[in-house]
């Protein structure tokens, strides 16, 4: 079927991902995650020991089913192309700024969108940050910005994700060598079912690789060719997501008393910046650097690396957003928010993109 | 909505390219507009240039005046 041909069938993969999101909240994963990205790569990142955050050590299937879906959709419609050598150090260092800034925030471009179905204004501030570093990195593409082209490789080049994804599921299904949250001790430890994660991860993959699903992606299109396709992918995510969360009691509307959300205003506006400067820099969104190394580029298998130890580094020195909080009998009410260190490491991100952005142009062919 | 037309789609290394296109083909007065590369012809999320049929010789002849590389040439429904 081809899902591309009309800005319905668009929407309708939207949906389709939206109803998966929805399975794996009512299964189990955290409230307003279901399948954020940069979360999800960051607990992963946990259970590999790249970094020691207790409450955020898990490694999510869906990940694994994303990639693993895009690569097997791609196999079976002859799209897999193995490609590689577009600057992998700058997508490697793009791909620590993406997580850098998300987790500023707690959430990627995707979890953004489910947090705005949920109702929660915090992310609807940060969407203005999110659009404003896609326009920018817009702009610069109009400048000239470019980190050269691909090249076909070896097949077997594009594949190593893939084999290290299926690796890391291995792993944690058959041995006890990664770790994971302990009940109650954060999101690490709220997972859906393995078994339901994995298909719901495997189909998230296949569609978002037929549809395109962009988040930096669908508003770099509005503003380059006033082309709205991508965007239809989306409003059918948020559509699905927005009446499930009103179904099931779980739309608030406000800016506190948000599941895993802070109100630092300027830093929730910056961090998703950085996050929307460095995914057009990087040619797409967390979930779109995901599908691309599954269909063979290993320049996305490069900046999946980047985010992984942007997680590390993000929670080895204190850089992640802390999550609001109400009183318990334990402890005092918290207003969450980003530390001196987060708010200086996000600010470096973007001076990062920046200069990335200044000094990489386009060659002419001759 | 518009209606679908054939039209010829040119393809690029880059976005960078695409966006060479553009402004050479805006200067030098080639007809033609940037759209999103057709799934039809691509997995990948780039732009590419759209024209007609009829403007393939102008476009190709740009293309080598300024040096701007294409990646595949294609006829198809836009």
């Amino acid at each position: 079927m081809n899902l591309s041909d009309s800005k319905k069938k668009l929407a309708l993969a939207g949906v389709v991902c939206g109803i998966v999101a929805a399975v794996l909240a009512a299964t189990g994963n955290p409230a307003n995650m279901a399948i954020c990205i940069a979360c999800f790569v960051r607990d992963t990142a946990g259970a590999l020991k790249f970094h020691s955050a207790a409450a955020v050590q898990y490694a999510r299937p869906e990940i694994v089913g994303i990639v693993l879906g895009a690569f097997a959709i791609s196999l079976a419609t002859k799209e897999y192309r193995s490609t590689g050598g577009s600057s992998p150090m700058i997508r490697f260092v793009l791909g620590m700024i993406i997580m850098i800034g998300s987790l500023a925030f707690l959430g990627c471009p995707l979890r953004m969108v489910l947090r705005m179905s949920a109702g929660d204004l915090n992310a609807w501030v940060a969407l203005i940050g999110f659009a404003a570093g896609v326009a920018t990195g817009a702009f610069f593409l109009k400048k000239g910005f470019s980190l050269g082209r691909a090249h076909e490789t070896n097949a077997a080049s594009g594949t190593v994700l893939p084999i290290l994804m299926v690796g890391i599921l291995i792993l944690s299904v058959c041995t006890t060598l990664l770790a994971a949250s302990e009940p109650g001790a954060g999101p690490g430890a709220l997972h859906a079912p393995i078994l339901i994660s994995l298909i719901g991860g495997l189909i998230f993959g296949a569609f978002a690789q037929k549809s395109r699903m962009c988040f930096a992606g669908s508003i770099r299109d509005i503003i380059l060719v006033k082309s709205f396709d991508l965007i239809s992918v989306i409003v059918g995510l948020f559509a699905v997501m927005l009446i499930y969360n009103i179904a099931t009691g779980g739309f608030h509307l406000g800016f506190s008393g948000q599941p895993i959300a802070h109100s630092a205003h300027l830093w929730n506006i910056l961090g998703m910046y950085a996050v929307g400067f460095a995914a057009v820099l990087a040619g797409g969104c967390p979930l779109r650097q995901l599908v691309l190394a599954g269909q063979g580029s290993s320049d996305s298998a490069v900046t999946v690396l980047g985010l992984f130890v942007g997680a590390a580094v993000s929670h080895n020195f204190g850089l992640a957003g802390a999550a609001a909080s109400a009183a318990t009998a334990d402890k005092a009410a918290s207003a969450g928010g980003v530390s001196t260190a987060g708010q200086i490491a996000v600010v470096i991100c973007i001076v990062v993109c920046f200069i990335i952005a200044l000094t990489n142009k386009r060659k002419m062919a001759k | 909505m518009r209606k679908k037309e054939l039209k010829l789609v040119v393809t690029f290394h880059t976005t960078a390219d695409a966006m060479a296109m553009e402004k050479t083909c805006k200067e030098h007065e080639v007809n033609g507009r940037l759209i999103p590369v057709p799934r039809a012809i691509s997995a990948g999320c780039g732009l590419a240039w759209c024209a007609d049929l009829t403007d393939r010789d102008s476009v190709l002849d740009i293309m080598d005046q300024v040096g701007i590389e294409h990646e595949e040439l294609h006829e198809c429904m836009v």
